[in-house]
């Protein structure tokens, strides 16, 4: 209706910042991640040595271990946030006192920045220090997250489901109001029993938003960085060394920035793959259909 | 829905509800406990309040420093990607814009891409390549004002559109009829009826900026480092001050739970990114 | 992220792409075969180049009749 020079002259600053600082650092990494290169080397020059960073990145066991382990943090982080996260959005359906009160509670760790979150679970766990190593002992149980992986591994589940349950809970409540009423009054007439409900009605109904909250879980669960480094340091050994983690721990320290980038591309590789891949197979067609 | 009895979802609520706040709760104990209590047997009651950890962060003119960083970055970066996502989706709302669809959804993929990824070319690009003259954008006010909108700047797009498509498009045109400026329209026009969502977004903005630890440890040394970054630097290899580090933690969350109180009821939409109403 | 200007139009993958898409795909298709190449058969003696090839050629094929 307007000069559509207007519009692109509006969303110019926003393409040009998100350029700069977007899009051109990851063409300049996958430019560096072809080539050898290490400023405080004895040659501190840019060579390019094709895909020798990709080639001694698919052998790395360490980068292997840590997208294993990453797998294996956001699998059971969201599975058991989801999960949860319904039963009390169930549990929030039926009228009792409090509510809204309950509900703000649950929100509190939302707004939480991830490192203040991490401190926390620190204070919590830290055997000198917190509360839950010195409760555990009463029931005979050592815990001790600088010494055992599999305890740090928990850790880190447990403190993702405090943090982020909330969110899911929210959503599924948010999507169980919203349903009307009338197919669960005739299911019940019918004498369906509450399983079949659940798969046959609820579920169904509720899809759309179980798969947003899910696909938002798991590209954030995927970025965990900033609680895990303050809790664990990725240690101990490289049991929570999750793929974030890594490229912190890596990159910094030995200022191998070929094989660095090398590494940051491919996690971003697997990102774009795997949320493109729900996007288009789960969001777009619903879209499209209305 | 169901009219079973509501005592069990009260006693699971109540539950939940002490599992969220205790962990809370406890960073709050440790923040008042006098150093030499810290290593005694862990108790889970309150028996003295300390002062002295907070007194001590206020005193320390690097942590203030800290905290004033944190301000200026915050509140410009909010400034900054509020005004631009506003004027961004003014332009994506009413022209016709060959491609504007792929931009808008490119853009978003801004935020979901790991940060982590962006770690260490922003870290050469900041010292190396966006220098002029002596001026480098790394540890500095800009610099991280600049950084911060490749998540926020998509963040407030995606949650300016929906406020943005639901003012009239003839008001504008009303208002072009008349004679009125691009300028005109959207400083008179849409800008008051837009205040709302640009107020939410604003503050959800600024929460983030503010909350971001990972890309302020690695591009900033000392002008530029944040309060979450202080944080972190009590905790070495040699021991940690575990008291100033729950007190400048409680420092960093007060902020926070001020402005969740103030947009409680959009926060929910706004952390869930708009994509279940999708 | 199909735009309706760009013309979406049907073909042998299970889902409406438009030529964007298709070359999205076909890159996608290039760097997991290309890894996995380094991975597995580079060390038998093939070199890379040939994954190189077979993607040009599959990525072609895609975006051509995808």
């Amino acid at each position: 209706m307007q000069s559509k020079k207007l519009g692109w002259l509006l969303l110019s600053p926003t393409l040009f910042i998100l350029g700069l600082f977007g899009i051109f650092p990851f063409i300049y990494v996958l430019w560096v991640s072809f080539h050898e290169w290490n400023p405080f080397a004895a040659n501190p020059e840019k060579l390019f040595n094709w895909a020798a960073n990709y080639r001694k990145l698919v052998f790395d066991a360490q980068f292997l271990a840590s997208l294993g382990v990453t797998l294996a943090f956001v699998f059971f982080a969201v599975v058991s946030e989801v999960v949860i996260g319904y039963i009390l959005a169930q549990a929030f359906m039926k009228d009792f006192p409090g509510k809204a009160f309950f509900r703000t509670i649950h929100t509190l760790p939302l707004i939480m920045a991830p490192i203040i979150v991490g401190s926390i679970w620190k204070l919590m766990t830290t055997p000198s220090i917190g509360i839950i190593p010195h409760l555990l002992k009463n029931f005979g149980i050592d815990l001790n997250i600088g010494q055992s992986a599999i305890a740090a591994f928990c850790i880190t589940v447990i403190m993702d489901i405090w943090h982020w349950t909330p969110l899911v809970t929210l959503s599924l409540i948010a999507a169980l109001v919203s349903l009307p009423a009338d197919p669960f009054e005739q299911a019940q007439i019918d004498g369906a029993n509450k399983r079949q409900i659940f798969w046959h009605i609820t579920l169904p109904m509720i899809r759309p938003a179980l798969i947003a909250t899910v696909f938002i879980r798991l590209m954030d669960a995927m970025r965990t960085v900033d609680e895990v480094l303050m809790l664990t340091g990725g240690g101990p050994g490289s049991a929570t060394r999750y793929v974030g983690v890594h490229i912190y721990k890596e990159v910094f320290p030995k200022t191998n920035y070929g094989y660095g980038s090398a590494i940051s591309v491919i996690v971003l590789y697997l990102t774009i793959v795997i949320c493109w891949l729900l996007y288009t197979s789960l969001i777009a067609p619903r879209n499209k259909r209305g | 829905m169901k009219r079973s009895n509501p005592w069990l979802a009260v006693a699971l609520w109540t539950l939940i509800s002490f599992l969220t706040l205790f962990p809370i709760y406890w960073l709050f104990v440790i923040s008042v406990k006098p150093a030499v209590d810290l290593f005694s047997t862990p108790d889970v009651l309150l028996t003295s309040i300390d002062w002295q950890n907070y007194i001590k962060v206020m005193n320390d003119s690097t942590l203030r420093g800290y905290m004033m960083n944190s301000l200026i970055i915050s509140t410009g970066n909010a400034v900054l990607v509020t005004t631009l996502g506003f004027l961004a989706c003014y332009a994506l709302t009413r022209f016709d814009l060959a491609g504007k669809e792929s931009v808008f959804f490119w853009t978003i993929t801004n935020r979901m891409a790991p940060p982590a990824v962006f770690l260490l070319p922003l870290y050469l690009l900041l010292t190396q390549v966006y220098v002029i003259g002596d001026f480098k954008l790394a540890d500095t006010h800009l610099g991280m004002i600049l950084v911060y909108c490749t998540f926020n700047l998509p963040f407030a797009i995606w949650t300016l559109r929906p406020t943005l498509d639901g003012i009239p498009k003839e008001l504008d045109e009303a208002a072009f009829v008349d004679g009125a400026s691009a300028w005109q329209v959207i400083s008179v026009v849409i800008f008051p009826l837009a205040r709302p969502g640009l107020a939410v977004t604003l503050i959800l903005t600024w929460v983030f900026a503010w909350n971001e630890y990972l890309l302020a440890a690695t591009l900033t040394n000392f002008n530029a480092r944040t309060l979450t970054t202080g944080l972190s630097e009590y905790v070495t290899t040699t021991g940690t001050e575990w008291g100033i580090m729950a007190a400048i933690s409680v420092f960093t969350l007060i902020p926070a739970l001020i402005v969740f109180g103030m947009v409680q009821k959009h926060i929910v939409a706004g952390l869930t990114f708009g994509a279940v109403k999708g | 992220m199909s735009d309706d200007k760009e013309a979406a139009k049907p073909g042998f993958l299970p889902i409406e792409t438009n030529w964007f898409d298709r070359l999205f795909i076909s890159v996608v298709i290039w760097v997991a075969l290309s890894l996995f190449w380094l991975r597995f058969i580079e060390p038998l003696g093939l070199s890379v180049w040939i994954a190189a090839a077979i993607s040009v050629a599959l990525g072609a094929h895609i975006i051509r009749k995808g």
